[in-house]
């Protein structure tokens, strides 16, 4: 049968794919956009975060301050472009830093069984137990530096998803026949990672890592906003928001300016993580 | 009587005709088999007449259930008939049954909802029904995970018929199962029939076909090309192409032994040599349980040993241990020790699930014969061999049919230049024509290039007309009998 | 039986990790550290250097590190947490005093997500890819992209200071649950709502389920007997795991909206280095997460006779 009907469902397939990437096309379009702001819009509109002119606190939008300023007179816009580069800088830190110790310890647990498996399992079931945000702050309390704590309590709690996704999907993948048969045929394990776990775990890696992202950004706002995360005057999302909520009625665009921008940046980055339940 | 008339069903996906129109009357009494390979719309045409087909289709014809007067196209017409005129009995009766609920509710449930009995008589007419299909009454209180396939086609039937109705369509009742169970089944199906109900059956297997007995129609690419009553067609068939199908079937085969024995004889073959591979007083078993006992064996090139029994009975794990994939419970295996260790291959089940899933044919193939220095031409070389098209190397696993892959399979296995192989039910997926033809070229590979084959199949005439020497193994003592993969919970995605 | 062993070993183990985290916390306290406990408990013209070194005695803060490790476990052992280093009061009834309060407003959340959640999930899954699938699709995208400090921050904004229709904040009275359960409530029903209508669409096409309608039975007898109990078994299993992020979130919304729970406290002591409190609050909660994951495998052990076989 096969034989005739497969071209359909080829094609379905790719329409199938072509209709679960759209969403993903626009998550990447708004992380460009806000990514592009944050990059390209001190550039074009030269400032500084931390300058301060109290004669023109809580003033509106002008050529200097597309924004408009903050309660002490600093452009919102190149606070939030600032904002904009420091949290995803240690997002991204953080999801690469956890992404690589995940899918290395993943892998190995699988692949070695075992007393290695069970430490390791343990090990991420008991940080599974604690609340990420518990976490961050406990390190962020013993690592000096905020940005470096940061850094390394988001590595702590995001790797166990890495270490969990690529430790099931390389057991799943060992135990296939489809391995059994390339072991059979004299393949060595760095063939087996290449052609039968990377394209399994690739793809999940990269949606866990869109996820992790949104989840540290997250954080660091979560954090800022009730005043235990970056230190002023430090520009930071959450702590942005916090600063402006008492002026939202006089000010309400600079109010506004983070809570859309963090909005953006974070549905953008569900989207391109596309719409995995968890 | 006539129970059920339908008329001129069709069935198409958009542009493509499926099912041709096709007309058929079920009399009570006289069962009506519609005999078909994947793909030739046997399995539409139930769904048709149930009123199941999926959204995208489109279908026409009529419908006569007695007073009933249906039009296939107005599909939801027919769900008030389910249960009370028509009984679907599913192709997987263990699916079929909710893993959280207790048979018994299953079929009293039927009682109650669908013949508005009460609570206690329906839970004893459930009890009356399932004891009439032989289930004892602890049985009854079991989950399905709990039950044995036979058991659960045994729930299943009394679930289908508690609403009363008189016509069955079974929709390929025995696939998977192995001889002894489908015979099971059949009897069951004409039980069912007994009381002069209606029974339509649809199926790939010729032997349940026979059994089932009287009317056939054979489907072949949406279109009948023979109907009759069922010991005709078999016995005499008028068609080409269902000449070809019974042809196909394992029972008619040329022993090949006789054929290759005659071969051996004139040319002197290896047949005599020593052993590729040899056990000596091997058990076997999975779990720390032992399934085969004590056997001893020589596999020796340019012969095809046998291996046949029902599901369960170790036949595979006899391979893996062969290939030491496995470590023996007891006992020893040989190897030939001057042949590298790649000269030790398998061919599987699901050709599928044994290819690199993300890759091209083409890549995984050119990977081998890079491992192995084959040069680019003995790819192209072996596909002509194998009769099959260069275009498949563009494609993935699951975008080529089983016969096509499992052919690709053979020839990986063949870049490496092997000297056994154990092929592990290769053709149990296939239709009866390719399976013919995937097992006439592993028997020209063996003839060609003098390799040991263990060839483990649960159809005893394949083993029969195949194997040089055979091995019968039963079901062992006290064994269940394995469950599917569905009777497990699945896991959370967390 | 293993399922509730590993469960145990998993509690040790959380016990291990905060232990050590928060003994690391205690050591890296700034130098001044003893004198500034010291004057939180004494007041500031008591404290003296003796009084300083006491309390640097007594906490572990100075000498070498594997002895004062091992004192620091086997007060932990002893289920001795100590006494907060900013009131003075045991932490063990500081805690009782504010779980409480975080319980009643974890539970009224959960219950308000349960609510809002599953039921649309449940509809949108029987009709895959209908109008409303599509809606909750959207719906529970966006929603997952805001964060819980800032669904609160919004909701303040508008039911409270746009429309004054409730306080934004305060505690003690009904309607003084309903911005920060809402706003906890809205996160966990996105999420809760997706694996529902997952799991119904998922179940609506198994075999059993078509079975069903093919032995007669109505759809919605259908779902009534066959789909609602398959759907509560992923639905509950994963309540477990949003266990940690209800946490999170109690941790964040007590914060905002001044709510004297546990949350609120953790936050307090980790910005005045109150580490037995820290502990303290940081073994319930991780405690917690395993005990209701300990009564959930049981709860999904009723309910699937398969797991337990």
């Amino acid at each position: 049968m096969t034989d005739t009907p497969l071209s359909l469902a080829g094609n379905a397939n790719r329409t199938a794919s072509l209709a679960a990437s759209w969403p993903r096309l626009v998550g990447l379009l708004l992380v460009a956009l806000v990514a592009g702001f944050a990059l390209a819009g001190p550039l074009l509109v030269p400032g500084d975060p931390l300058a301060q002119s109290l004669i023109k606190a809580l003033a509106g939008p002008e050529a200097a301050a597309p924004l408009g300023y903050d309660h002490l007179g600093r452009s919102i816009f190149h606070r939030l472009a600032s904002a904009l580069r420091l949290s995803p800088a240690i997002a991204l830190a953080a999801v690469a830093t956890a992404g690589l110790a995940g899918l290395a310890l993943g892998t190995l647990a699988a692949a070695r069984g075992g007393w290695t498996e069970r430490a390791l399992v343990t090990l991420a079931d008991a940080l599974l137990a604690l609340p990420g945000l518990l976490l961050v702050l406990i390190v962020l309390a013993i690592v000096p530096g905020t940005a470096l704590g940061f850094w390394a309590g988001l590595s702590l709690v995001l790797w166990v998803e890495f270490f969990r996704l690529s430790r099931a999907a390389t057991r799943e993948t060992l135990a296939s026949p489809a391995v059994q048969a390339s072991r059979l045929l004299g393949f060595g394990p760095a063939y087996i990672f290449r052609a039968h776990i990377w394209p399994e775990v690739g793809p999940m890696m990269l949606t866990a890592a869109a996820f992790g992202t949104a989840t540290a950004i997250m954080a660091i706002a979560a954090l800022g906003f009730v005043n235990v995360g970056m230190r002023a005057p430090t520009p930071e999302l959450g702590r942005m928001m916090v600063e402006l909520l008492p002026y939202w009625r006089e000010a309400p665009l600079a109010l506004l300016s983070p809570v859309v921008a963090t909005f953006t940046l974070l549905l953008g980055l569900t989207l391109m993580a596309g719409s995995r339940s968890a | 009587m006539i129970l059920l008339e339908a008329d001129d069903i069709t069935v198409s996906d958009g542009p493509t005709t499926l099912l041709q129109p096709v007309s058929l009357t079920l009399e009570a009494g006289t069962p009506l088999v519609v005999l078909g390979e994947t793909g030739s719309g046997k399995s539409l045409l139930a769904q048709a007449l149930m009123g199941t087909l999926p959204p995208g289709l489109a279908t026409s014809g009529r419908v006569t259930l007695g007073t009933h007067r249906l039009e296939t196209a107005r599909a939801g017409r027919f769900r008030p008939l389910w249960g009370r005129e028509i009984a679907v009995l599913p192709q997987e009766p263990w699916l079929s049954l909710d893993p959280l609920m207790r048979a018994r509710a299953q079929v009293g449930e039927t009682h109650r909802l669908v013949r508005a009995l009460t609570a206690a008589e329906a839970r004893r007419q459930a009890e009356t029904d399932l004891a009439r299909l032989g289930l004892d009454p602890a049985a009854t209180q079991r989950y399905p995970h709990q039950l044995s396939g036979g058991m659960a086609q045994r729930v299943a039937i009394a679930a289908a018929r508690a609403g009363g109705a008189r016509i069955v369509i079974a929709d390929e009742p025995t696939k998977g199962l192995d001889a002894a169970r489908r015979d099971d089944v059949a009897d069951l199906l004409l039980q069912e029939l007994g009381q002069g109900g209606g029974l339509l059956v649809i199926t790939h297997d010729l032997e349940l076909a026979q059994r089932i007995g009287g009317r056939l129609m054979v489907l072949r690419r949406g279109e009948v090309v023979e109907a009759g009553e069922t010991a005709r067609v078999l016995a005499a068939p008028l068609d080409r192409y269902t000449r070809a199908l019974i042809a196909a079937d394992p029972r008619h085969w040329t022993p090949r032994s006789t054929a290759a024995r005659a071969a051996a004889s004139t040319t002197a073959s290896t047949s005599s040599g020593p052993a590729v591979v040899s056990a000596h007083g091997l058990t076997v078993g999975r779990g720390g349980r032992s399934l085969i006992d004590h056997v001893d064996l020589d596999l020796r090139a340019g012969r095809i040993f046998g291996v046949t029994g029902p599901s369960g009975c170790g036949k595979s794990t006899l391979g893996d241990v062969l290939l030491g994939l496995v470590p023996p419970l007891a006992g020893e295996v040989r190897r030939d020790g001057g042949l590298p260790v790649t000269a030790f291959q398998k061919l599987y089940q699901d050709p599928v699930a044994a290819f690199p899933r993300r890759l091209r044919l083409g890549r995984t193939l050119a990977d081998v014969a890079r491992r192995h220095g084959a040069g680019a031409g003995r790819i192209d070389a072996l596909l002509e061999r194998l009769g099959l098209d260069p275009v498949l190397l563009e494609r993935l696993p699951d975008a080529v049919s089983g016969g096509e892959l499992q052919r690709l399979a053979l020839l990986r296995l063949l870049l490496v230049r092997p000297r056994f192989i154990f092929a592990d039910e290769p053709t149990s997926r296939l239709d009866p024509i390719t399976q013919a033809q995937v097992i006439q070229l592993l028997c020209e590979t063996v003839e060609q290039d003098g390799c040991a084959v263990m060839l483990v199949s649960h159809d005893a005439m394949l083993i029969r007309n195949t194997a040089d020497e055979r091995l019968a193994l039963g079901r062992p003592e006290g064994a269940a009998e394995p469950q599917p993969e569905g009777a497990r919970p699945e896991p959370v995605p967390a | 039986m293993s399922a509730l062993a590993s469960r145990l070993v998993q509690a040790v183990m959380v016990a291990v990790l905060i232990g050590t985290a928060t003994f690391a916390m205690m050591r890296a306290l700034p130098g001044d550290a003893a004198w500034r406990i010291a004057a939180g408990r004494y007041g500031y013209d008591n404290v003296n250097a003796q009084a300083a070194d006491a309390v640097r005695q007594e906490l572990g803060l100075g000498g070498p590190v594997l002895p004062a490790l091992g004192r620091w476990f086997a007060d932990l052992a002893r289920l001795d947490f100590g006494t907060s280093l900013v009131s003075g009061q045991p932490v063990i009834d500081e805690i009782g005093h504010q779980l409480g309060a975080s319980l009643q407003l974890a539970v009224a959340a959960l219950l308000l997500s349960l609510l809002i959640g599953p039921p649309l999930g449940i509809l949108a899954g029987l009709r895959p890819g209908g109008v409303l699938d599509r809606t909750l699709l959207v719906l529970s995208t966006g929603l997952k992209a805001v964060p819980q400090f800032l669904m609160a921050l919004l909701l303040i904004l508008f039911l409270a200071v746009h429309l004054r229709w409730l306080p934004a904040a305060g505690h003690g009275e009904a309607r003084h649950f309903i911005l920060p359960s809402l706003t906890l409530a809205l996160g966990l029903a996105a999420v809760n709502a997706r694996i529902a209508r997952d799991a119904m669409a998922r179940i609506a096409a198994m075999p059993f389920y078509r079975f069903a309608q093919w032995k007669g039975l109505s759809p919605r007898q259908a779902l009534l007997r066959h789909g609602l109990r398959n759907v509560s078994v992923p639905l509950v299993t994963y309540l477990g795991l949003q266990f940690v992020t209800l946490v999170e979130g109690v941790v964040v919304v007590e914060s905002v909206f001044g709510w004297p729970g546990i949350g609120h406290a953790l936050v307090h002591a980790i910005f005045s280095r109150d580490v037995p409190m820290v502990q303290g609050t940081a073994l319930v909660l991780g405690l917690g997460f395993v005990l209701v994951n300990a009564g959930i495998d049981l709860a999904v052990r009723r309910l699937d006779p398969r797991v337990s076989a």
